[in-house]
């Protein structure tokens, strides 16, 4: 800011100047007056504004320059733009990603406790249940504290019932959140049993009006009757996304909860591991062999933290798309550094110095450099709204906002500022070594070129060729995973099917028969919409994931297996269209018969017929009533084996409901509600999607990766394409005479046309040579996020090679086609 | 003043200004009729030094009306300037002794 002040102060000081030399000017007589416009700039220098103006006069002269070249300014400023406006989106959502605390303090100080291989389930429970006996013997972690997520049925003031995230949390837990309610209080000791309920800001804005004298009055929750004890201030959603937070009563809790804590001042990852290993050991005595408890960060559960490595690989895809486009840009600098060269060196001739002259240069790209930022940020805008709404399809946690903020802007700044010094640093200590002698009197046309500015062209076109085999090797090995995702087939007929999910409340249906009679009765009544055909219960719907993990199965030979399994009713398979195989589908009332499915009879009774078998699963034998087709249960192609348990064996009160219809799904929609709530009016039915649909959402996991590489990619190679284009062009542009001579001397067509295309076939053969190693580590990098392909895919290694030859080949034709073109005369005669 | 050594105008003018605040032509003209015409100060020196040493801090400078009614720009010394002379008088006693001694012997 000082520099504005001197700037403003400059113009009266300017007519102080006037003032003064014209007085003198008055009192002496012309006559004896020197030159007053060379004293007055002589009284400037000793202003020391000099230096100021001269940055603000090579500025101005840049921006002039490039005005002057509007063809070159837009290639430069749209490539900048892209590259910019990319690394600016990017880094904006892995900001986004990386930013959450749950509006905790110090988040990555909380660590969750997970039973070790060593600690059966049930041992762990005993201990867990109720951590209060861990949080008076352990030191290192302070606060110990135990939470459950569970979505709850919320009824506020307006009586219709909204489903809201919650978490049903020990007392201390807002203490090891270090943070306190904005209104009334959290939860203590005495409300371990006590109807309380403590509300996000969010839910007590959309329940309760934002009413500031909330606290104290009833709210029902998941039928309960609770009394609002506390409100939290805005941004607070621990553990992830909760609005409304119930206490855990360790008496009654019916799953195990989550235990976490708060590591001690001092205490490190590796001292509470210790401390709290000797801790339980003490406790159970005697305790069995190995590893008793896990001691991990509790970001670690946090699906974003999982998916750092490909945020970062993402932000590394956009680095080289920048890194692309600065080479370019570079390259756009060099080739006009011929026309430069006189100029450059007429003003060294004159007595400009070197550092002077590669300064205003610097200065020059720093200006383009600016323009590409401004349109870079209009870009990342763009992309961020693209990235937006894939996200959001994508089922994006709430509390992920992509907005630029001011760290994202002053990340756009430096990307700016460095981007301009690094494209700008090479053309400038090319031009600024020029020869003086030689530029003036050849018209600077050799000077600048020569060979080494040459290598220098080629060199950076190389680079980008390298950096495009990587991007194009990512992109591809995320196209085929996406290929295998959508191409997969899911063993069932989606189109027609809608599904909703549905969670009881506990209080409401405390046994199981309160649940077995509520599914029956909505089964029944939406079975008798009309444009129903069938309804069926699941636990899990196609590639959802498993509705029970590590079902352990006994066979009669006493071999073990432990596979995944689903609970369905008998309906199911007639909802999926998927077609018994051999034997027959339980019925409703079965409790002892189980289904599997193609590989799981393949594995575990090969070459027999598992039909008729027994297997014991938990304490009761059950037998084999049929085989069913594979139904994918994941993204992945892989065939994983499965068992299929009636529903009515082990009822639950979270299941979904899939009805296959004669009419389109959605239409049905309302239909569904209304019929949940003449049931049950304090049910909310939420999450009402058609099978299609929630296969779509789970595919884009893998396919949203795949689009955001491929545009990446997409980008590169684009502008690694003009960038060969651009370098093949100028050497033409170059050569003319030469060309004209080979010409004039009879050289063939055909070998002025090998001339150009050896020259561009030689980058992109080094760029290969140079990308492919790379583009092995980043398959590697991207391992996590493929789906059934190898990363060392040849067939996309060769794809890569391809696409990069053809590109080449295009950036080639161009100026080969001007180079056949060249009339000899005329390039002879142009010297 | 051009064959003045360097730094001897910011002298003259530092002892002109002993005797109160001037304007730019009255310094030249006090340098000019003291010196009996042998100093003759050049716009294209005096108003450059004015600058310099009013930007060193050794002169401070406030508009003003002059004899003439005119408006003009008047400087006087700081307390640095007031410093300053002395030191460059010194300078200048020493240099014109070592002068001196150089046309002696030779």
């Amino acid at each position: 800011m000082r520099f504005w002040k001197k700037i403003a102060k400059r113009r009266r000081l300017e007519r102080d100047l006037e003032d003064e030399l014209r007085f003198h000017l008055e009192m002496s007589g012309r006559a004896r007056f020197g030159n007053p416009a060379r004293i007055a700039e002589s009284c400037r220098e000793v202003w020391s504004f000099t230096t100021l103006e001269s940055w603000w006069r090579d500025f101005r002269y840049g921006a002039r320059t490039l005005a002057k070249n509007p063809g070159v300014t837009a290639v430069a400023v749209i490539a900048l733009a892209i590259g910019i406006g990319a690394n600016a989106a990017v880094f904006t959502v892995v900001k986004a990603a990386f930013s959450f605390d749950g509006g905790v303090e110090k988040p990555e100080r909380l660590v969750l406790l997970q039973p070790g291989d060593a600690l059966r389930d049930a041992a762990f429970a005993q201990l867990f249940f109720d951590p209060r006996e861990l949080r008076a013997q352990v030191r290192s972690v302070r606060q110990i504290a135990a939470f459950s997520m569970a979505s709850m049925n919320v009824s506020g003031s307006a009586g219709l019932p909204e489903r809201y995230f919650g978490a049903i949390v020990s007392p201390n837990t807002f203490e090891v959140m270090e943070r306190r309610p904005a209104l009334g209080r959290g939860f203590t000791e005495q409300d371990l049993a006590a109807p309380v309920v403590v509300l996000s800001d969010r839910a007590w804005r959309e329940l309760c009006g934002a009413d500031p004298g909330v606290i104290g009055k009833n709210m029902r929750v998941d039928d309960v009757l609770r009394t609002i004890v506390g409100v939290m201030p805005p941004g607070i959603m621990f553990p992830e996304n909760a609005d409304v937070w119930i206490p855990l009563n360790p008496a009654t809790a019916q799953r195990l909860p989550l235990i976490f804590g708060r590591l001690a001042d001092g205490a490190t990852l590796a001292t509470a591991r210790t401390e709290i290993d000797g801790v339980v050991r003490r406790i159970l005595n005697p305790a069995p062999q190995g590893p008793l408890i896990e001691v991990e960060p509790l970001l670690e559960i946090y699906g974003v933290y999982a998916s750092r490595p490909l945020f970062v690989l993402q932000m590394v895809a956009v680095g080289f798309v920048l890194l692309i486009a600065c080479a370019n840009v570079a390259n756009l600098q060099l080739a006009r550094a011929a026309v430069r060269a006189r100029e450059i060196s007429i003003r060294m001739a004159i007595g400009a110095g070197r550092a002077r002259v590669i300064r205003q240069l610097l200065i020059e790209n720093v200006v383009l450099a600016i323009a590409g930022g401004l349109f870079g940020w209009l870009t990342a805008l763009g992309g961020l709204r693209w990235m937006d709404r894939l996200t959001l399809q994508q089922g994006r946690p709430p509390w992920v906002t992509l907005a630029m903020d001011a760290h994202v802007l002053l990340f756009l700044g430096a990307v700016t500022l460095g981007t301009g010094i690094l494209f700008g640093l090479a053309p400038a200590l090319r031009l600024a070594r020029v020869d003086v002698h030689r530029a003036v009197k050849d018209g600077g046309a050799a000077a600048a070129g020569g060979a080494r500015g040459r290598r220098l062209s080629s060199a950076l076109v190389i680079f980008e060729m390298a950096l495009c085999v990587v991007l194009l090797a990512g992109a591809g090995l995320m196209i085929r995973s996406s290929l295998h995702v959508y191409g997969m087939d899911t063993g069932v007929n989606s189109s027609n099917v809608l599904t909703v999910h549905i969670n009881l409340p506990q209080a409401k249906y405390p046994r199981p028969d309160d649940e077995i009679l509520f599914h029956r009765l909505l089964q029944a009544r939406l079975a008798s919409l009309p444009g129903v055909e069938s309804v069926a219960l699941a636990s899990a719907l196609p590639t959802w994931g498993y509705g029970i993990f590590g079902v352990d199965c006994q066979f009669e030979d006493a071999t073990h297996a432990v596979v995944q399994g689903l609970l369905t009713g008998a309906d199911y398979f007639r909802v999926m269209q998927a077609e018994v195989l051999h034997g027959r589908i339980f019925s409703d009332s079965d409790r002892d018969a189980i289904v599997v499915n193609g590989i799981f009879a393949a594995r575990y009774f090969p070459g027999g017929d598992p039909v008729g078998k027994h297997i014991r699963i938990g304490d009761s034998w059950r037998t084999v009533s049929g085989i069913v087709p594979d139904i994918q249960q994941s993204i992945s192609p892989q065939r994983t084996p499965l068992v299929y348990i009636p529903y009515a064996a082990d009822p639950r009160r979270e299941m979904f409901i899939a009805a296959r219809t004669r009419v389109p799904p959605s239409s049905l929609a309302a239909a569904f509600r209304s019929e949940v709530q003449k049931l049950d009016s304090n049910l909310p039915l939420y999450d009402v999607r058609t099978l299609e649909n929630r296969i779509a959402t789970n595919r884009l996991e893998v396919g949203a990766i795949g689009m955001i590489f491929t545009v990446f990619a997409a980008i590169a190679l684009a502008l690694a394409s003009v960038g060969l284009y651009a370098v093949s062009a100028h050497s033409v542009s170059q050569r003319t005479r030469e060309i004209g001579i080979r010409m004039a001397m009879g050289g063939a067509p055909a070998k002025i046309l090998r001339l150009i295309f050896v020259q561009g076939l030689r980058q992109i053969a080094l760029g290969l040579a140079l990308g492919l190693p790379a583009s092995m580590a980043l398959g590697r990098a991207l391992r996590g996020a493929l789906v059934g392909v190898s990363p060392f895919d040849p067939l996309t290694l060769l794809g890569v090679v391809a696409i990069l030859a053809v590109a080449g080949a295009l950036g080639c034709a161009i100026p080969a086609r001007r180079a056949l073109r060249v009339d000899p005369v005329e390039a002879l005669r142009c010297e | 003043m051009g064959e003045l050594v360097q730094g001897t105008l910011e002298m003259l003018v530092l002892k002109t200004l002993r005797r109160g605040k001037m304007h730019g032509w009255g310094i030249a003209q006090h340098i000019q009729q003291t010196s009996e015409d042998v100093l003759r100060v050049e716009e294209g020196s005096l108003y450059p030094a004015l600058h310099r040493m009013e930007l060193a801090g050794l002169l401070d400078s406030e508009w003003g009306v002059s004899e003439n009614n005119r408006r003009a720009k008047f400087y006087k010394l700081t307390a640095l300037g007031r410093k300053q002379l002395p030191k460059e008088a010194e300078h200048w006693t020493r240099l014109a002794r070592a002068i001196a001694r150089v046309m002696e012997t030779a």
